[in-house]
Order: C-alpha cells, then sequence, then structure tokens
C-alpha cells in the first residue's frame, strides 16, 4: 500500500508539473478616456504597452498556469490591469501582457520581475520595477523611471522633459533625452547621452557616470560619486566648473591642471570659467577619476 | 498632449515633490526651486529694479516657501503661492519707503487691457520703460501684464483693492504710451 | 527656465517678454544653507497631515537624515581644518569609532535617525524575503557598498575633518542608504496579493 501510496504521489507530482507548463490566452478590451489614467501591476513575465488613437485599452496576454486571473477594470478616468496570483503563489505565476492604451494616457506600472516596454505614450509614465528591465521611448513630457535592480534604457527624440531615474544596482542607459534629469544609483553605471540639457543631476555611490551632449545656456549640470570615475564631454557655450577629487586623478582639456586643495592633506580641484560662464558644472567624488571636455 | 492635460500632469508631480520637501527632502525642494527660481527671480527684479536686491528677495522668497511649506495645498498652483510669497518679500525689501503717490485717475476701462503695442518695440525698450514707471503703476502691471495675474488677483497679492489695482494699470498704460511713443492697448 | 528675450528683438505685447529670467548666478547653495535653520523652527516631530499617505513616514526618515545632515555639514564646513569638532561617544559602526570620535558626527546619533533606520533594518530581511533571489543578491551587494562608502568618507574625514567635498559626499551616502531601505520596504509590497 505504501509502494501504491508513493507511486500515486509521484505520478499526480508528474502531472501537476506538466500542467504548470500549460499557459492560457487572454483578450479584453474596455473604453477608455483619451488622456486618463492606464495602472498595470504584473508580478513576472512581461509587459508591453504601446500607444494607440482609440479611446480604448486592449489587453492581450499569455498566461502561465500559475496565473490565477487577469482584472481588466475601467471606471472614471482610470483603467486597472492586474495580475492576479493566487495567496503565497509568489513568483511562480508568469504573465506576457501586450497592452495598447491611448496614446495621451498617463501611464502607472508597478512590476516585480516583469521587463516593462514601453513606446508611443505620450503622457507622464512612472514605470516601477524590483528586478525587471525598463525600457521607454521619451515622447512624454515627464517621466519617472525606478528600479531596484533592473536596467533603465531610455531613448528619446531631443524633446523636452522632466525625468526622474532611479536604481540600486541596475544600470541606467539614456540616449536622445533632452531637458531636465535626476538620476541616481548606488552601484549602477549611468550612460547619459542628453541633446540639449537645461539641469542634470548625476549621482552614484560606485557606479561610473559618462555624460555627453549638449548643455543649453545656463544650464546646471552636477555629477557626484564617492568611489565611480566620472567622464564628462560637455558641449556648451559656457559655464563656471568646479571638479574636485579627494584620491582620485583630474584630466580636463581645459589647459589649466588640477590644483592641491590642501598642503597637508589629499584633495584637488579645478575651479574657473569657459566661454560665457553663464552655466555652472560641478564634479565631485571621493576616489574615482574625473575626466572633463567641452570639445567633441 | 494638450496644455490642461500638460498642467494636471505638473500639479501631480510638483504634489509629490512637495509632499517630499515638506517631510524635510532638501533635494525635492531643489527641484521646485530649479524649475519655478526663474520666474521668481523675474518678478523679484521687476518690482526691485535692482539684480542684487532681486537675489535677495529670490532667496529669502524660498526661504519663506521652505517654512510655510506644510500650509500649502497641493492641489493650488504652486507657481501663483511662491508669487504671492515674493511679492510680500519685495515690497518688504523696497529701500524707499512707501511712497504716497498721487491716487491715478478713477478707471476709464483700462483695466481690461492686454497691453499689446499698436507698433512692436525692442525688448530692451520696454523692459526700461517698465522700470521707470513707479511702484505701485509697476507692480501691478508687472503682475497683470507679465504674469498674468488677473485684478483681483494683483490686487491681493499687493495688498490694495480691485479699483486701485485697475486704477494703476490705467496708469500704467497711460506712462507706456507716453514713454514708447506708440499706442497701447 | 525659458531663455531671454533678445533684447533687440521687438515684441508686440507685454505678455510676450521674458517671465523666466535667470540670476545671474546659482543661488542654491544660499539657499540650501539657510534651510536647516528655517527648518528648525519647524520641527519634523510635527504631526503628518492628515492627507499624507502612511509610506511617506519611510521617507520622512530619509528626508530627516537629509535634513540633520544638511546641518551637520553646514557646522562642520567652518571648523578650520585640522580642528576636531564635539567628541561624541556613540557610533554606529564600531570599525570606523576612531575617526568618527573626532567628528561632530550628530546624524549618526540622532535618536530620531537611530529609531528610523533600525526599524527599516529590521524590516529588511522580511522584504528582501519577498524579491527574487538576484534582486535580493543584488540589494545586499549596494547596501554593503554604500557602508564601505561610509567607512572610506568617514576615514578620509578623520584625517581632514573641514573637508567640504568629503563633508558632502557622505552626507550624500547616509541619504543613499535610507534611500535605499526606504525604496527595499516600498518594493517589498509589490506583487503581494497580486
Amino acid at each position: 500500500m505504501r509502494i501504491v501510496y508513493r507511486w500515486v504521489t509521484m505520478a499526480a507530482l508528474a502531472l501537476s508539473s506538466v500542467a504548470a507548463y500549460a499557459s492560457a490566452d487572454f483578450e479584453k478590451t474596455v473604453p477608455a478616456q483619451a488622456r486618463g489614467t492606464v495602472e498595470i501591476s504584473n508580478v513576472a513575465g512581461e509587459i508591453q504597452v504601446s500607444g494607440w488613437d482609440r479611446p480604448e485599452v486592449s489587453v492581450r496576454g499569455d498566461l502561465g498556469a500559475g496565473v490565477e486571473r487577469v482584472e481588466v477594470t475601467s471606471e472614471g478616468n482610470r483603467t486597472l490591469i492586474k495580475v492576479v496570483l493566487p495567496s503565497m503563489a509568489f513568483h511562480n505565476g508568469s504573465a506576457d501582457l501586450k497592452v495598447q492604451i491611448p496614446r495621451d494616457s498617463e501611464l502607472d506600472i508597478s512590476a516585480v520581475s516583469a521587463e516593462v516596454r514601453v513606446a508611443n505614450v505620450q503622457g507622464v509614465q512612472r514605470l516601477n520595477t524590483v528586478s525587471g528591465d525598463i525600457t521607454s521611448e521619451l515622447v512624454a513630457p515627464e517621466g519617472e523611471f525606478k528600479t531596484v535592480s533592473g536596467g533603465v534604457r531610455l531613448r528619446g527624440h531631443g524633446v523636452t522633459a522632466r525625468l526622474h531615474v532611479s536604481t540600486v544596482s541596475g544600470d541606467v542607459h539614456i540616449e536622445h533625452a533632452a531637458g531636465d534629469l535626476e538620476v541616481g544609483t548606488v552601484s549602477g553605471t549611468l550612460r547619459l547621452q542628453l541633446d540639449t540639457a537645461s539641469s542634470v543631476r548625476a549621482h552614484s555611490t560606485s557606479g561610473d557616470v559618462s555624460f555627453e551632449g549638449q548643455l543649453g545656456h545656463g544650464a546646471n549640470f552636477e555629477a557626484t560619486t564617492v568611489s565611480g570615475d566620472l567622464s564628462v564631454r560637455a558641449r556648451s557655450d559656457g559655464f563656471r566648473y568646479e571638479v574636485s577629487s579627494f584620491t582620485g586623478d583630474i584630466n580636463s582639456c581645459f589647459d589649466v591642471s588640477a590644483e592641491r586643495t590642501s598642503k597637508y592633506a589629499p584633495g584637488k580641484t579645478l575651479q574657473g570659467s569657459r566661454g560665457d560662464g553663464a552655466g555652472y558644472l560641478r564634479l565631485k567624488t571621493m576616489s574615482g577619476d574625473i575626466e572633463v571636455c567641452d570639445r567633441k | 498632449m494638450t496644455h490642461a492635460q500638460a498642467e494636471d500632469g505638473r500639479v501631480e508631480w510638483e504634489g509629490a515633490l512637495v509632499q517630499r520637501a515638506c517631510a524635510g527632502d532638501t533635494r525635492a525642494f531643489e527641484r521646485l526651486y530649479r524649475e519655478h527660481a526663474g520666474r521668481v527671480y523675474g518678478l523679484c527684479l521687476r518690482m526691485t529694479r535692482d539684480p542684487q536686491l532681486a537675489e535677495d528677495c529670490t532667496q529669502d522668497t524660498f526661504i519663506n516657501a521652505w517654512r510655510a511649506l506644510p500650509r500649502f495645498e497641493t492641489r493650488s498652483s504652486l507657481s501663483t503661492w511662491l508669487h504671492r510669497i515674493a511679492v510680500n518679500v519685495s515690497l518688504a525689501k523696497r529701500r524707499k519707503s512707501p511712497q504716497v503717490e498721487p491716487m491715478p485717475e478713477d478707471d476709464e476701462g483700462g483695466g481690461g487691457a492686454d497691453f499689446t503695442l499698436e507698433t512692436p518695440v525692442e525688448v530692451r525698450e520696454i523692459e526700461t520703460a517698465i522700470g521707470e514707471l513707479p511702484d505701485g503703476a509697476r507692480d501691478a502691471l508687472v503682475l497683470h501684464a507679465l504674469y498674468g495675474y488677473s485684478h483681483g488677483e494683483a490686487a491681493q497679492m499687493l495688498g490694495v483693492a480691485e479699483g486701485t489695482c485697475k486704477a494703476q494699470l490705467h496708469r500704467a498704460r497711460k506712462l507706456l504710451r507716453d514713454r514708447l511713443g506708440v499706442e497701447v492697448n | 527656465m525659458t531663455e531671454p528675450k533678445d533684447p533687440a528683438a521687438r515684441v508686440s505685447s507685454l505678455a510676450e517678454l521674458p517671465r523666466d529670467i535667470r540670476p545671474p548666478r546659482d543661488l542654491w547653495p544660499q539657499i540650501a544653507a539657510r534651510l536647516d535653520t528655517a527648518r528648525a523652527s519647524s520641527p519634523l516631530a510635527a504631526p503628518p497631515s492628515a492627507r499624507r499617505p502612511p509610506r511617506l513616514q519611510w521617507l520622512a526618515a530619509a528626508a530627516m537624515v537629509a535634513s540633520v545632515a544638511v546641518g551637520v555639514w553646514i557646522g562642520r564646513s567652518v571648523l578650520p581644518s585640522g580642528v576636531p569638532g564635539p567628541v561624541r561617544t556613540a557610533t554606529t559602526n564600531s570599525s570606523a569609532a576612531p575617526a568618527a570620535a573626532l567628528v561632530d558626527a550628530a546624524f549618526v546619533t540622532d535618536p530620531r535617525y537611530q529609531r528610523q533606520r533600525a526599524a527599516l533594518l529590521q524590516s529588511l530581511q522580511a522584504q528582501l524575503a519577498t524579491m527574487p533571489p538576484e534582486t535580493r543578491t543584488k540589494v545586499l551587494a549596494s547596501l554593503a557598498t554604500i557602508e564601505k562608502a561610509k567607512q572610506d568618507l568617514e576615514g578620509a574625514l578623520g584625517k581632514d575633518p573641514g573637508n567640504a567635498l568629503l563633508q558632502e559626499l557622505l552626507v550624500n551616502t547616509y541619504q543613499d542608504e535610507m534611500r535605499v531601505l526606504t525604496d527595499v520596504h516600498e518594493a517589498g509590497g509589490a506583487g503581494q496579493g497580486t
């Protein structure tokens, strides 16, 4: 009897593991206001969002067997899309969602390890993940992109926007952005390219920070690290600059050499003005090396 | 995106920054400063006509705003709220003791002017002319014609009656017309 | 800020004049220096507004470090280099104690900061347990990076207490730690109950 019981149990386990790999398709479309808010939450899998010109939200999903259901509800100017897992089934349910929303919608996404990809959404974006990567096209005037360990990749078209990007350990790669950027990480790498920057504040503890782009007239640029290296190529009509490193090296194309800040302690600084001196550039690190230039 | 939608998004964005700043987050407050410093300084400069004084006014405006942030209602316009503070600070800081200016003549309907010029004029010439206006007329003109506040809002900011504000605007229009040599509608 | 109009440009309406005029210099450093004393008259201990969501108490913890630490930074920036500030006997990091003892590290001993940090650390393991394993590893590695940065900065400040660069970076690092703890606290709830 014991052997039979064991065989039955093993068979049941085998069947359940086969069932675990079964997936289901999901499809639902609801009306939505052209300039409403769309909120999406998913644990694992993928969330792909694209904007269109219909007053509808369309959700198509490929759901793993661990997913209990997908709720899609529309009330007033809010549309909610939520992947529901059975309690305690955390991380065992995965859903790949393809969502189309009115182009001018505001978009809020909350994901754990789902990858997030957004394109052609012109409303304010607030994308949060724990470990999923975030990839978005920058056409909205504002965006907040936050992840703990995922990477963030943003590609713009030189449209002015206010962007706030934060990771703990993920890397950040921004291309062809413009406007006001605030970006921070602890150990990720920041690679920033802005077509025209009016304000940049970049901060890292140990990750390297590199910036290449044009600073607008009178722009403020500030980058600080504790041990990461800083590499800045900022074309500009001019700025006042203050570049400091406690134990790292400072190299620039400014035809001046860094000076010791103290006779008795480490520390170097480079201060001065370039061009019309209208902007402000400030680079600070404890032990990282700094390279700065205002020419291509 | 429409202007209204952009404004709604902006209010929510700023609301989040204000909440963080209320909790003492100076970085959030710095972002608010970066966003609004230009307008605050522009207002202070036009009211005080002195760049150094305008810098002091700008600093004091943001310090006062920091203290008063817990009382700010996030659904209101932060820009307007900052301007109210800036106007108070500028009025207090102006070195001249309050002039007893002759009351302007009764409003001849000039309060409803858009301050458009019959003939385009150089920016520097207009700015000089505005700078030469008497304080009361200049204050009303800057708030209404440049910063877009209604008569009631401008009057409240300046601590005068709405009728007085309209009369000051009428006076400003006449003085600008005389100074610039073009009709100001 | 908008670009100032070219002074020689012609306009047909006063509404076309620039509203934004950039100050000749960045006023933020002076403003920041004055914020500390300004906030002293509005203590953070004031009860939170009814409309503030509960999670912001954690942001308040981070912000408290920011405001207290700014005060410390400003206070220490006026100390002549090489002159130690008042000695504090309690630190959170015994390995950095000799260096920390030489500096006026008020934020290390502030009881409110200690309580909030302790509460966040206490819930840290539980929050990490809800995250994917790879993320858990990366968060712990980042917190270790921050801890090392603190030690390196405090060690360097021990030798050069008046160094404004190091003070600023140390303030940033304490703020980063609170921000990471807060972000993990918030992210740890994501996905639960979905």
